[in-house]
């Protein structure tokens, strides 16, 4: 996999290259803010199926990240974006989600350790899915609610509806959860039931349900 | 006093400027004020000259009486002379030269009050006949005293005063003759009917007319008195006084005539009617030294408004120190209230002429205008020193805030940086190190080796965790980016409680928005940790001018306003010049109103 980095730490840029190269892909570019990365890899020079970018680069230091996935994925639709950050607020997750919409993933840097792992996230956001942070995830069912359309899920769907957020297969949520993948998949048709998502586009239907989670954290009351 | 006035400068009309000149060289040219300027020697030589000429022909009308009864003759002398010097003294008063003549005449009458002594010729008819005549003029100045001249009822009186006192008296003179009324045969006396009933019924009738007079002059004092009002009841009042006790001895005199019915009168009667008599001479220099001591009533204003006094406290002062209840003092801007009468009006201003106060006060306060002007001025002189005070007060206060202003920028300024640093810096090199043992661990197959890594990664994820929560607490990155609406949500996300938010996604300025930010965390760790709430909802509104934020929670209420996270909230919210307000109620939860003025 050809994977372009965004990242103005040169530290932690270097041993993500190191990272992923070191479980066998390949970083066609590396820049130190947004604006410099889409120059090296929009002339075809710097061909990549997925970018990484950083939340957080100069010039402003504050949301270059969401912005330049934005800009990205409005040149190439078929490109893989991950943002990585250090904030685990669901605020910016939620705001990725809705600039980019679909082949997008929010991680944690901390928690990017396992160079497998980051490589199969990034190869599901390429197929088009959604990853979300597990601990982003997790704030976000902690947080109580007075109303809303999260809170008419039992438990056992909520727990499903997480780990699609996560990015996590039928099969894999089975695996999790100690489940048939049969009932998992009654779970998420009643997920997408209760969210009011057409029965039809199942893939699609991830995407929505996870942004569904999201806004949920930013729908006030 | 001028000079001391240099700070406030008076409004002052042309009229006043032009009155303000000092006297002229005829000594009675005074302005009009309380009568206590110095008088020139030219006035002491000329008044001495004229009580001594009129003292010898005093002297010379009762020259047989001093042989009689000195006492009475003396008592007289000095009455005289006491009627005149006070008429000489009262000329210079504004607008009280008929007074001032009234008390000369009643002198020089009073001297010649017992000119029948000498029993001879023409003196005793005329001692009859215009003996009372010094009364008309004395009751003539206690009436017109203080005003520009008689009212119509009071004129009225004085000239049928007048006119009952020669003619009753020459009715009854002739009606008799010289020895029936006790002179000597050889004095002319014009008898045109000897008839000792018709004397006597006219002679009550003379006792009875006096009386009806006496009683009206009484009426009409009485009500003089009444209407004056302010300064010029206190400097009147002595003199009515004297004027009723003056009508009072008179009437004791005329009673002990009737009932002593002897024809020489009754000597100690009319020696004690003198004594009383001098009286009112007295209370008219009196009064003119009142007035002229009322001036001391400034210390006792200077006093009042030395240290500084709004314009409720000079008002009341001027009130009490003149006298006059309907005094007001308006801001400098205040336009006055029109009254029907026409009301002194003076301006007090600053050195740049910008009106700090009007004074309004009653007309009649124009008699007494130097003090008036005087008070005015120490008033003005408070004014201006507490228009100072406050002023240097304000731009102490205003510099204060504008250095809160400084210091809570830059304190916000500071913690953005660190909270930069440590992102931007220890976090992503510490992040770096952490995918650099991630690599490493994977390159080798040793199982202590990987153990250790392990270690090592797991402690540089608590590092990592710790560091990021220690960033987070300094200046939460989302204020900044996402304004307080993202901030909250994000404070929402982490504490364990339903939260209603409804925060309005406008921004604010930076310090605005990261003083309610911590006071919103702070009230919600409160809603929390000691009210234990269940539900607490926030509501922000971003207007043009505030920020307004309410947080309430349905908790155990009953919070401490002077505890500390309270005390933290006030603090906060005050140093960016907003208003904390707490109210909760025991078992009845918590309610924080916050507003923060934005720029």
């Amino acid at each position: 996999m050809r994977i372009a980095i965004a990242d103005d730490s040169a530290l932690f840029r270097s041993g993500l290259v190191l990272l992923l190269e070191a479980s066998g892909a390949q970083v066609t570019a590396q820049a130190s803010s947004g604006a410099e990365l889409i120059a090296r890899i929009f002339p075809g020079t710097a061909r990549a199926d997925a970018v990484i970018l950083d939340l957080r680069m100069p010039p402003t230091f504050t949301g270059e990240g969401i912005s330049t996935a934005a800009e990205i994925r409005a040149r190439d639709p078929g490109i893989g974006i991950l943002v990585l950050s250090t904030f685990a607020e669901a605020s910016y997750a939620s705001r990725l989600m809705d600039a980019v919409g679909h082949g997008v993933g929010y991680l944690l840097k901390d928690n990017v350790t396992d160079a497998g792992h980051l490589l199969s996230q990034l190869e599901r956001i390429v197929a088009g899915e959604t990853v979300l942070d597990p601990t982003v995830v997790r704030r976000l069912l902690q947080r109580k609610r007075s109303a809303g359309t999260i809170d008419t899920l039992n438990p056992r769907e909520r727990a499903v509806l997480a780990r699609m957020a996560e990015g996590r297969s039928n099969v894999g949520i089975a695996q999790d959860l100690h489940l048939s993948p049969r009932t998992v998949e009654a779970h998420v048709t009643s997920v997408f039931g209760k969210l009011g998502l057409e029965q039809t586009d199942t893939d699609n239907n991830r995407i929505r349900a996870v942004l569904a989670f999201l806004r949920s954290a930013r729908a006030r009351g | 006093m001028e000079g001391d006035i240099g700070t406030v400068a008076l409004r002052r009309d042309r009229r006043q400027e032009d009155l303000a000149v000092p006297a002229g060289p005829d000594g009675l040219r005074q302005p009009p004020g309380e009568g206590s300027r110095p008088r020139p020697l030219r006035f002491y030589l000329l008044a001495g000259a004229i009580l001594a000429a009129l003292g010898c022909l005093d002297t010379l009308a009762e020259l047989p009486l001093w042989r009689q009864t000195p006492a009475l003759a003396t008592v007289n002398l000095i009455m005289s002379l006491a009627f005149i010097l006070t008429g000489l003294l009262l000329r210079t008063e504004p607008g009280q030269r008929g007074v001032a003549w009234a008390l000369i005449l009643a002198g020089v009458f009073r001297s010649l009050d017992f000119i029948d002594a000498w029993n001879a010729g023409p003196l005793p008819v005329y001692a009859v006949v215009f003996g009372g005549i010094d009364r008309v003029f004395g009751a003539y100045a206690v009436l017109r005293y203080l005003r520009p001249a008689l009212g119509r009822l009071q004129r009225i009186y004085v000239l049928v005063l007048a006119g009952w006192m020669v003619v009753s008296r020459s009715l009854v003179v002739v009606t008799t003759t010289a020895t029936a009324t006790g002179y000597p045969a050889s004095s002319w006396w014009p008898t045109i009917t000897v008839n000792e009933r018709l004397s006597d019924l006219l002679a009550t009738i003379e006792n009875i007319g006096d009386g009806v007079l006496a009683i009206v002059l009484v009426v009409l004092l009485v009500r003089r008195l009444l209407e004056t009002r302010g300064l010029d009841r206190i400097v009147i009042a002595p003199v009515i006084a004297a004027g009723l006790a003056a009508v009072a001895a008179a009437s004791v005199t005329a009673v002990a005539q009737v009932f002593a019915n002897i024809s020489e009168g009754p000597t100690g009667a009319f020696v004690a009617e003198s004594v009383v008599d001098v009286l009112l001479p007295v209370a008219f220099l009196g009064a003119v030294i009142q007035r002229g001591l009322l001036a001391r009533n400034l210390a006792g204003l200077s006093a009042r408004v030395a240290g500084g006094a709004d314009l409720r406290g000079v008002r009341h002062a001027l009130r009490e120190t003149l006298h006059d209840p309907t005094l007001e003092v308006l801001p400098g801007t205040a336009t006055p209230r029109p009254r029907a009468d026409s009301r002194l009006v003076e301006v007090i201003r600053t050195d740049a002429g910008t009106p700090i106060a009007v004074v309004t006060a009653d007309a009649a306060l124009a008699r007494y205008r130097g003090l008036f002007d005087a008070a005015v001025r120490t008033s003005g002189l408070a004014l201006r020193n507490a228009q100072l005070q406050a002023e240097a007060a304000r731009a102490e206060l205003d510099s204060v805030r504008a250095s809160r202003a400084r210091i809570v920028t830059a304190a916000l300024a500071e913690r953005r940086r660190l909270e930069r640093d440590l992102h931007d810096g220890a976090q992503q090199h510490l992040l770096g190190l952490a995918a650099r043992l991630t690599v490493a661990m994977s390159r080798t197959s040793d199982p202590e080796a990987t153990a250790a890594f392990a270690e090592a990664r797991a402690g540089l994820g608590e590092v990592l965790a710790e560091l990021r929560d220690l960033a987070h607490g300094i200046h939460p990155a989302t204020l900044v980016q996402g304004g307080l609406a993202a901030a909250l949500e994000e404070v929402a996300e982490r504490l364990p409680l339903a939260i209603h938010l409804d925060v309005a996604p406008d921004r604010a300025p930076a310090t605005v928005e990261a003083a309610a930010y911590f006071a919103a965390c702070e009230a919600l760790t409160n809603a929390v940790k000691h009210a234990r709430a269940s539900q607490v909802s926030v509501v922000v509104r971003v207007t043009a001018t505030h920020v307004e934020m309410e947080i309430a929670d349905d908790g155990a209420g009953g919070a401490d306003p002077a505890g500390n996270g309270l005390a933290n909230i006030a603090d906060r919210i005050g140093a960016v010049d907003g208003e904390a307000v707490i109210d909760s109620p025991p078992d009845d939860g918590t309610r924080l109103l916050v507003r923060i003025p934005c720029g």
